[in-house]
C-alpha cells in the first residue's frame, strides 16, 4: 500500500494506492489518527490508484471517520476506481460518506 | 603446513630463525678463525723454518770457518813443513761439525817430483780419527770441484754434495778455501783448506724440525737436487724439478725455482705432490751454501686445530638447538594445549551439547579472553535456545488454541445432509472454505416454523480472534431474533442494535437474509452492506437480486433496513457468497471476479444445490490453483421445488 498525506488549502489530501486489506489498513488507520492528533479534521481520501479495499479496509475507514466525526471534521473519498466504486455501493459507505469524482471536483465543490 | 598444529609451527619457525643465525654466526666465525689460524700457522711454519735454516747454516758457518782460518794460515807462511799432515786431524778433532778436513797442495809445491800433496783426516766408522795422503791417479785432486772452484773462483766456496769416493767414502759437501804465496807481491795460488761435511749429520738436523706428526722436511741444494729428504732413495738422484716433472705439477716447478732462487714462502699444495694428501710447504733459503729448506705439512695436520675449533662449534651450535627446540616445544606445549582443550571443548559445544564446560576461563592470557568469548557465547545461546523454546511452545500453544477456536466455529454452521429431511420443497446447501487465518464468514439457515425457511450469509470485517468473536456473537444474535418471527429487515434493525452497543472497534459485519415461505413460494429479503445475490429463474439466466440499500451492521445505531420481496417459482435458484469468492486471487494476482462466478453459475443448469454450491467452489479453487487463500469463501444455493402442499 501506498500511503501520502499532505496538506492543500484548508484540506488535507491522504493518497492511498494499491491495496487496502487486512496487512495494510491498520497502517493506513494508524497514520490517519496521528494525523487527526495533529489537527487535521477535513480530510479528503484520495483512491485513484487503489486497486483493491477488503472488509478490514473499510473497518479502517469507519475508525477514521468516528474520529474525524468527533473532532468536528469531515471524511470525503474521491476518484473511487470501479472495484472500490463497487464495495462502496454495496456496503453502503456511498451513503454514509461524501463521495466525489475527482480531486479538483472535490477541492472546489468542499 | 596449514593443517600442522601450532606447536610444530612455532618449533619450525624458531628452530629455522635460530639455524638460521647459528649458521651464520658460525660462518662468519669459521672463516674469521681460519683466517687467523692460518696466519697463526703459517708463522708457526715460518718459524720453525727460520730455526732449522738457522741450524744448518750455524753449523755450516762453523765449518766454514774452519778452512778460512788454516788457509790464512798457509798464506801468511808462518808454519813448518812437517806440521802440515798433522793440521787436517788438528781441525777435524776440534770441530765436531766437520766430518774430514784436507790440505790440498799445487803440483810440485813441494819439489817436481811429488805431484801430489794433499794430507786429509776423517771420522772412521767408530768414530776414530784416520789419517790418509790424497792424490793419485785414482784420486786425481786436481780436478774435483773443490779443488777447482776455489781455484777459478779465487775465494772459499761450497760445492754441491757429493759422494766422495776414495776419500771419505761418505755423502758430503765440502767448504773449501785457497790459500797462496805471496812473490814479488803478487798472489801465487799454492792450493785448497777443505772442510767435508757428512750430509747424514745436516739429516738429523733437518729430520727434527718436523713440525706436525706426519710432515716431514728436506734440503735441496742450489740446483734442486735433494740433499737431504726421508726417503733415502731421492738424495742426490732426484730434484724438486725431476718430481714435478713427474707428477705434472707447473705449480711445484716454479715453486722449486722460487727456492734455489733463495726465496721463501708458504704454499698450499695438491694431493699427490710432495705428500700423498693436500699439504702446505714452507720453505727458506739457507744463504751460506746456496740450499733451501722445505718443510710439508699435511693440510688436515696444519688444519687440525682450526678444524677442532669448527667441529666443537658446530657441535655447541647442535647442542644448542636441540636444547632450543625442546624449550621451544615445552613453551609451544604450554601455548597450546589450553587451546586444545578449548577446542575440544568448544567442539562438543558446537555439537549441540551447551552445558559442555570450558576450561581456562580464569587464565589472564588471550586464551583466557577467548574462553570467556566462548562461554558468553555459550550461555547466550543456551537461554537463546531455551527462550526459543519457550516462544515455539506459546506460539504451538496458541496455533493450537487457535484450531480448536476454528472449529469450534465451524461446528456453529449447520452441516446436515440433506439438510431439511422430509423437505422436498426446497433444496438448500451451504459451502465455507476457510481461509488459513481464522476469519469471519458465515451461513445459517433454519425453519422459523413449518413453513418458513430462514437463510443468511454473513461475513466480518477484518480477520482473527476478534472476526471470530465477533462473527460467533452475530450468528447468535440472528439465531435468536430471526425466530421471533421478525421480517428480515426487523431482524437486520434488530441485530444492528445489538451489535452497535460498545463497537469501539469499529467491527462490522455485512449480511444478507431471506425468509422464504415454503408454501407460497414469497422470499421476503432484506441486505446490510452485503453482496447482491444472484438469482437463477427457471431455465433463464443469472441475475443479480434487486436488493434495498442498507448499512453494515454494527456501526450506525440510526441504520435502517428495508424488506423486499419476490416469488420465487418452481426451479428457481437463489446463490448468496461473501467477497472471499469473487475476490479470490490466482498466482498471477487476477482475481474470480463476478463475471467468472456469473459463467460458472451459469453452467450449472439445474444441479442440486449442493452439487451448486461444491461447483462454484471447485472453480474457484481451480482458478486459484494453490495461491493462498487471502479470505473465507462461503457459498449458499437454494433451490425451490414447487409450493408446499
Amino acid at each position: 500500500m501506498d500511503l501520502n498525506g499532505f496538506k492543500q488549502d484548508r484540506f488535507f489530501i491522504v493518497k492511498v494506492g494499491g491495496r487496502m486489506d487486512a496487512v495494510t489498513a491498520p497502517e493506513f488507520e494508524k497514520s490517519c489518527l496521528e494525523w487527526i492528533v495533529q489537527g487535521e479534521s477535513t480530510f479528503i481520501v484520495d483512491l485513484k490508484d487503489l486497486e483493491y479495499m477488503s472488509s478490514a479496509g473499510l473497518r479502517s475507514i469507519l475508525v477514521v471517520g468516528k474520529k474525524v466525526k468527533s473532532a468536528g471534521g469531515a471524511l470525503s473519498f474521491c476518484s473511487l476506481t470501479p472495484n472500490v466504486e463497487h464495495v462502496f455501493s454495496i456496503s453502503g459507505f456511498g451513503s454514509m460518506f461524501k463521495v466525489l469524482d475527482s480531486l479538483e471536483t472535490a477541492l472546489h465543490s468542499l | 603446513m596449514r593443517s600442522r598444529g601450532i606447536a610444530f609451527k612455532l618449533v619450525l619457525f624458531t628452530l629455522s630463525g635460530t639455524m638460521a643465525v647459528f649458521v651464520s654466526a658460525f660462518a662468519y666465525v669459521y672463516f674469521s678463525s681460519e683466517a687467523s689460524m692460518m696466519s697463526y700457522v703459517e708463522m708457526n711454519g715460518r718459524n720453525a723454518t727460520h730455526a732449522a735454516a738457522y741450524q744448518i747454516e750455524s753449523v755450516l758457518r762453523g765449518v766454514e770457518k774452519v778452512p778460512v782460518n788454516y788457509a790464512a794460515l798457509l798464506t801468511s807462511g808462518y808454519y813448518k813443513t812437517a806440521d802440515l799432515t798433522l793440521l787436517p786431524e788438528r781441525m777435524v778433532s776440534a770441530n765436531p761439525e766437520i766430518f774430514g778436513a784436507g790440505i790440498f797442495f799445487e803440483p810440485g809445491a813441494f819439489g817436481a817430483a811429488s805431484t801430489y800433496f794433499g794430507p786429509y783426516c776423517c771420522r772412521g766408522k767408530n768414530g776414530r780419527l784416520v789419517n790418509v795422503m790424497l792424490g793419485s791417479e785414482h784420486y786425481d785432486y786436481f780436478t774435483m770441484d773443490w779443488y777447482q772452484f776455489p781455484l777459478e773462483l779465487n775465494r772459499a766456496v761450497w760445492t754441491e754434495p757429493y759422494f766422495d769416493t776414495g776419500g771419505g767414502n761418505e755423502l758430503m759437501a765440502t767448504f773449501s778455501a785457497p790459500f797462496y804465496k805471496m812473490l814479488n807481491g803478487e798472489k801465487k795460488f799454492q792450493g785448497v783448506v777443505g772442510a767435508d761435511v757428512a750430509l747424514h749429520g745436516l739429516r738429523e738436523i733437518v729430520s727434527s724440525t718436523r713440525l706436525y706428526r706426519s710432515g716431514y722436511a728436506f734440503l735441496i741444494s742450489r740446483n734442486g737436487v735433494f740433499v737431504t729428504h726421508p726417503d733415502s732413495s731421492l738424495v742426490m738422484t732426484n730434484s724438486i724439478f725431476s718430481i714435478a716433472e713427474a707428477e705434472h705439477s707447473s705449480l711445484l716447478r716454479r715453486v722449486g725455482q722460487k727456492m734455489i732462487a733463495g726465496g721463501e714462502g708458504f704454499v698450499e699444495l695438491p694431493k699427490g705432490v710432495l705428500f700423498r694428501g693436500n699439504c702446505w710447504l714452507n720453505y727458506a733459503p739457507i744463504p751460506s751454501v746456496g740450499w733451501s729448506i722445505g718443510i710439508v705439512t699435511p693440510e688436515d695436520e696444519l688444519l687440525g686445530d682450526v678444524l677442532r675449533f669448527s667441529r666443537m662449534v658446530i657441535l655447541i651450535g647442535l647442542l644448542g638447538v636441540f636444547v632450543m627446540a625442546l624449550i621451544v616445544l615445552l613453551i609451544a606445549r604450554r601455548i597450546s594445549k589450553p587451546i586444545q582443550d578449548l577446542s575440544a571443548s568448544t567442539f562438543e559445544i558446537a555439537r549441540g551439547n551447551l552445558d559442555a564446560s570450558l576450561p581456562d576461563i580464569h587464565r589472564g592470557d588471550e586464551v583466557g579472553t577467548l574462553a570467556r568469548s566462548f562461554e558468553g557465547m555459550r550461555v547466550a545461546l543456551k537461554d537463546y535456545i531455551e527462550n526459543l523454546t519457550q516462544t515455539t511452545a506459546a506460539k504451538e500453544r496458541i496455533e493450537s488454541e487457535l484450531k480448536i477456536a476454528r472449529r469450534i466455529q465451524m461446528s456453529f454452521l449447520p452441516k446436515a445432509f440433506p439438510p431439511l429431511p422430509g423437505n422436498s420443497w426446497v433444496d438448500i446447501a451451504a459451502r465455507l472454505e476457510p481461509a488459513r487465518q481464522i476469519g469471519g464468514d458465515l451461513y445459517d439457515y433454519f425453519l422459523i416454523d413449518d413453513d418458513q425457511l430462514f437463510f443468511t450469509v454473513g461475513d466480518v470485517s477484518d480477520k482473527g480472534i476478534p472476526a471470530a468473536l465477533f462473527m460467533a456473537v452475530t450468528k447468535t444474535l440472528l439465531k435468536g431474533i430471526a425466530e421471533k418471527g421478525m421480517s428480515p429487515s426487523e431482524v437486520l434493525e434488530k441485530c444492528n442494535l445489538e451489535l452497535c452497543g460498545g463497537n469501539d472497534s469499529m467491527m462490522f459485519v455485512t449480511l444478507f437474509c431471506g425468509i422464504l415461505d415454503l408454501r407460497s413460494g414469497r422470499l421476503r429479503y432484506s441486505n446490510a452492506g452485503h453482496e447482491h445475490p444472484f438469482l437463477v429463474r427457471r431455465g433463464g439466466l443469472p441475475e443479480t437480486l434487486a436488493v434495498p440499500d442498507g448499512f453494515l451492521l454494527g456501526v450506525n445505531e440510526d441504520a435502517s433496513y428495508q424488506t423486499m420481496e419476490i416469488e420465487l417459482q418452481p426451479g428457481d435458484r437463489l446463490i448468496v457468497y461473501t467477497d472471499g469468492v469473487t475476490e479470490a486471487v490466482n498466482r498471477a494476482g487476477e482475481m474470480y471476479s463476478p463475471a467468472n462466478l456469473v459463467a460458472e453459475i451459469e453452467s450449472c443448469g439445474s444441479l442440486r444445490a449442493d452439487e451448486i454450491a461444491e461447483r462454484i467452489l471447485e472453480s474457484v479453487k481451480t482458478f486459484s490453483s494453490g495461491a493462498p487463500q487471502a479470505d473465507d469463501i462461503t457459498l449458499l444455493a437454494v433451490s425451490f421445488s414447487g409450493p408446499k402442499v
